[in-house]
């Protein structure tokens, strides 16, 4: 991490900050989906509505003259009070239900905020969008910084929740929620505290990504785009594996990268691998690679 | 009262006219659903593949749209029979994610593909009776709109009878019941299921013509026409022809009215406000059992 933080001291190309910024919120997002579908069981298609809200929060708080830290942490605020408020109708859906009711609350909003203007009539752009002022006095080098923190955080962050009494009871609802319920874990609570945590991560990590970005609209902000990167990135790598996300993240950006030129033609490629994994090692990267002799002896010699 | 009253009319007459537009949409998606229990969220990509494909039949063989369904319908049938054969019927024994996911690769890759073959570009599909209207009264209705609701019902009636009627009907009703208990009375569930989303992939070649004809549309629209489909099954409930008819009908009218009363801007958020109290409320939908 230190390493990764120096980088841009040391004067690394520009493109490659570039992609391990990209990295490092990719990560975050998919951390968090990692966490809700593999883990709770929520497949979870609104994790965009976090996004979009963290980039507005920051249009709100840097029009209004307010300093920008603060807005990040209230946008990690009002990405928790509105999960908590959609999970009300949300929470009483199951399976592919929920996921249908997730689906349409970032189109909801993506229509509030073409709607409301939250900063005036000054919008740049045909869609809608904001600028977000007050930029000038922050380098990339410090947005860098704040990605690699909620980066490098979300993988912290999963450890500590796998570790403690909430990723055992999650565990146990993932598996089987009738005996879970009977053995006295509180189904509702549990996952709405694990829906709250990847809010707020997601929201942060959106707030940092518009913050490089500088202009927030609301087809871009609320874009399926961002949910398709974080299945991408945790299917691929390995779904219910902590070290999934890390894997398909990186790949995801490498691809990127490999062919940046052609981005119609990565996404296809992105789509097929996605089938391909699925298909044939379902449980990614990671799950492929556990099964596979030298793993399990080199996880022997690590615990020996 | 007179005058409000008679404003309402052309967005009444509108909103049924394009709820036929609009069940022809979802019908594909609640099939699947209501069958295979699959959310196939690469439906409205299916449904821009419709329009794409006529689009290229009219620019190289120079036929009326409607007349090159001929060729769609069976192409796009094949499709989704492939769709199901080769890659669902696997999906569906991994786990409850997996073909969700699947659908979402499917999407991905047709979404890309139409940017990458027509660019972003918005297109439709224009004919010489695409611009004409009719007067009723004191209401203009496009001739598109009369053609969207034919199209719907005829599609509907067929497929209802399709499935009261013939043995291969009878055979999905039954897969979609209890898969287990109608492959033990001998029923190919695996071939069912191809079957189903074949004719799931027939409906959204008719869909996508329709569409064509009324709106633009670009590579990345499957996406917006998913969700009004979602709307649809959610309103009508999964699986019923009957329940789809009357969900795009609502579907239709909550979006003219709501663009009557509350400006064009905010029609969409009615609809996706409607869908998620309905889902909260009564997520087995208004005409569901």
């Amino acid at each position: 991490m230190a390493l990764l933080a120096i980088l841009p001291i040391i004067g690394l190309p520009k493109d490659w900050i570039l992609y391990i910024f990209l990295f490092c919120v990719y990560l975050a997002l998919a951390n968090m989906w990692n966490l809700l579908c593999g883990y709770c069981g929520l497949i979870s298609l609104c994790q965009t509505a976090f996004i979009g809200l963290a980039g507005y929060t920051l249009v709100i708080f840097t029009w209004n003259g307010l300093p920008i830290s603060l807005g990040i942490l209230c946008s990690a605020v009002v990405a928790a009070v509105f999960a908590v408020l959609i999970s009300l109708p949300l929470f009483r859906l199951r399976g592919i239900y929920f996921a249908i009711g997730s689906l349409i609350v970032p189109d909801a909003l993506r229509v509030v905020f073409l709607l409301w203007r939250p900063v005036g009539d000054k919008i740049h752009g045909k869609g809608a969008g904001y600028m977000l002022k007050g930029l000038e006095d922050i380098s990339m080098t410090h947005i860098y910084w704040l990605a690699i923190l909620v980066g490098i955080g979300s993988i912290f962050i999963m450890r500590l929740i796998l570790s403690s009494k909430l990723g055992m009871g999650l565990a146990a609802i993932r598996d089987n929620d009738t005996a879970a319920s009977s053995s006295g874990i509180n189904i509702f609570r549990l996952k709405l505290c694990a829906f709250v945590i990847s809010a707020i991560v997601s929201a942060l990590a959106g707030a940092i990504f518009f913050m490089f970005d500088g202009y927030i609209a609301p087809t871009g902000g609320f874009n399926m785009k961002w949910t398709m990167t974080m299945i991408l990135a945790t299917v691929i790598g390995g779904i219910s594996t902590e070290e999934g996300p890390m894997i398909g993240t990186v790949i995801i950006v490498f691809l990127h990268f490999v062919l940046a030129r052609y981005a119609g033609i990565s996404l296809v490629i992105q789509g097929t691998l996605l089938i391909i994994i699925m298909l044939l090692v379902p449980q990614g990267i990671m799950g492929f690679l556990r099964k596979t002799r030298p793993y399990q002896s080199f996880l022997r010699l690590l615990t020996r | 009262m007179d005058e409000f009253i008679a404003s309402l009319g052309s967005p009444l007459i509108m909103g049924i006219l394009l709820g036929g537009l609009y069940a022809v949409i979802a019908l594909g998606l609640s099939l699947v659903f209501g069958v295979m229990r699959l959310l196939n969220v690469a439906h409205g990509d299916l449904v821009i593949f419709g329009s794409y494909f006529a689009y290229l039949v009219i620019t190289f063989l120079g036929i009326d749209p409607i007349l090159s369904l001929v060729l769609g319908i069976p192409f796009l049938f094949l499709i989704g029979f492939a769709i199901q054969k080769f890659l669902m019927a696997r999906a569906f024994k991994l786990s409850m994610e997996a073909p969700l996911i699947i659908a979402f690769g499917i999407s991905l890759v047709l979404e890309n593909v139409y940017q990458i073959m027509f660019s972003p570009m918005s297109r439709g599909i224009s004919t010489s009776y695409s611009m004409e209207s009719f007067v009723l009264g004191r209401i203009y209705i496009p001739i598109v709109y009369v053609l969207n609701f034919i199209a719907a019902l005829l599609v509907m009636v067929s497929l209802h009878a399709f499935l009261k009627r013939t043995y291969l009907g009878q055979a999905i009703i039954a897969a979609s019941q209890d898969a287990v208990a109608a492959q033990l009375k001998g029923i190919n569930t695996a071939r069912i299921f191809a079957m189903t989303f074949g004719i799931a992939g027939a409906t959204a070649a008719v869909a996508g013509v329709f569409l064509g004809l009324t709106f633009p549309f670009t590579p990345i629209s499957g996406i917006s026409f998913l969700i009004v489909a979602f709307g649809v099954v959610i309103l009508g409930g999964l699986g019923s022809v009957l329940g789809t008819f009357m969900g795009g009908m609502i579907l239709g009218l909550a979006q003219t009215l709501g663009a009557h009363f509350f400006g064009s801007a905010a029609q969409m958020l009615i609809l996706d406000i409607m869908v998620l109290v309905i889902l909260a409320v009564r997520p087995q939908g208004l005409f569901g059992r």
